[in-house]
């Protein structure tokens, strides 16, 4: 059940732990390799520092993240962000909606479309392309199973590319990931 | 399954998606290589790690297999099924497919517990669940291990039925 936009804030937030971080300075090696925490990058946030209790997983996890999200060509990143904020709206995370959400604006100078969707939810009035990348994004994080080829019709209207729509299910899917471990962790605290 | 599959091998989501590397699909994956290698890495670090942390590769299997069950996804189902016979934790299949199940110790019941929440309901985390958790014996390597388990099998969820959907296109275009 997705929360309603008006409890989100595009605000600054930051994110509390629930469970005492690793400390920096006590790390295992394969925690700072995890972290990629050399001499000269010490600021490394909370969230990471949680997640390198498991720095195997965290090992992996990072540069999925970033090749999701920054690969090259493709789907322009704006849409990228744009999935993860659907995404973040489905499940509920604030935090990762507003990081998101600032990440869209900087690239594409359009607070309106953030508004919107703050201000009227997921069915807000939308540009035909930003409609078509939020409806794909939101039902695919809610009810994959449910999909249709049909759901691939708006997307293919705005002329994406096969690369791009998978581009844009790797963003969905990394935010459905990113979501759960952000909510189940920690919360979002007014920065 | 080997984790450490050479390019030309099918890994675990052409596995899932019933694609070969070759074929139009497998590809496109191949577009994206660093994902394609860290997600069959992160799929390998998740589901047989160096060391388990207390939580064991038999219920690592069936903690998925419950996410599985939960997202109604057949496929995925079928292939957790068999990573938990294949580890040896048969008995633990009927609890962790079991939506309605009280079978299990009490730590196992609140591992299933976190696995539905954070499955269906992640809004509704809150830090009792996580102090939970670590009171019924999960370590906090094991607890993060757990989280990062269940986001991942959703994770896998969606990009497998997004390939799915371009798979079809696919189909439907050489008809």
């Amino acid at each position: 059940m997705s929360k309603p936009m008006r409890d989100f804030t595009r605000g600054e937030l930051e994110w509390a732990p629930w469970i005492t971080p690793v400390d920096a300075d006590a790390a295992s090696q394969e925690q700072l390799q995890a972290l990629k925490i050399t001499p000269s990058n010490r600021a490394v946030g909370a969230y990471s520092l949680v997640l390198a209790h498991d720095p195997a997983s965290l090992a992996e996890r990072s540069p999925l993240y970033n090749g999701i999200m920054f690969g090259a060509r493709g789907l322009p990143r704006a849409d990228r962000e744009l999935g993860a904020v659907a995404t973040s709206q489905v499940n509920g995370c604030s935090y990762c909606a507003s990081v998101h959400a600032k990440r869209f604006v900087e690239l594409t100078k359009r607070p309106d479309v953030m508004e919107r969707l703050y201000g009227e939810g997921l069915q807000a009035a939308l540009e035909p392309r930003h409609r078509a990348v939020t409806d794909f994004s939101a039902k695919l994080a809610r009810d994959p199973v449910a999909m249709q080829d049909s759901d691939l019709a708006p997307l293919r209207a705005q002329g994406l590319t096969d690369l791009e729509i998978l581009d844009l299910v790797h963003a969905v899917a990394m935010f459905s990931w990113a979501n759960r471990l952000m909510q189940s962790l920690g919360e979002p605290v007014p920065a | 399954m080997s984790p450490m599959s050479t390019p030309d091998d099918p890994d675990v989501m052409d596995q899932l998606t019933g694609l070969a590397p070759d074929s139009r699909l497998g590809l496109l994956r191949r577009q994206r290589p660093d994902v394609v290698r860290h997600l069959q890495r992160s799929d390998a670090a998740i589901f047989t790690p160096p060391n388990d942390g207390g939580l064991s590769a038999p219920e690592r299997a069936a903690a998925a297999l419950r996410v599985a069950v939960l997202l109604r996804d057949a496929r995925l189902q079928e292939h957790y099924r068999a990573r938990v016979t294949e580890r040896g934790g048969s008995q633990l299949i009927a609890s962790a497919a079991d939506l309605a199940t009280t079978d299990g110790d009490p730590r196992w019941r609140t591992i299933l517990g976190h696995v539905d929440r954070l499955t269906t309901a992640p809004d509704s985390a809150q830090r009792e669940h996580i102090d939970a958790l670590l009171a019924s014996g999960l370590s906090p390597q094991a607890l993060i291990a757990l989280s990062q388990l269940v986001a991942y099998v959703n994770f896998q969820a969606r990009v497998r039925a997004g390939l799915r959907l371009l798979g079809a296109a696919h189909e439907q275009a050489d008809a």
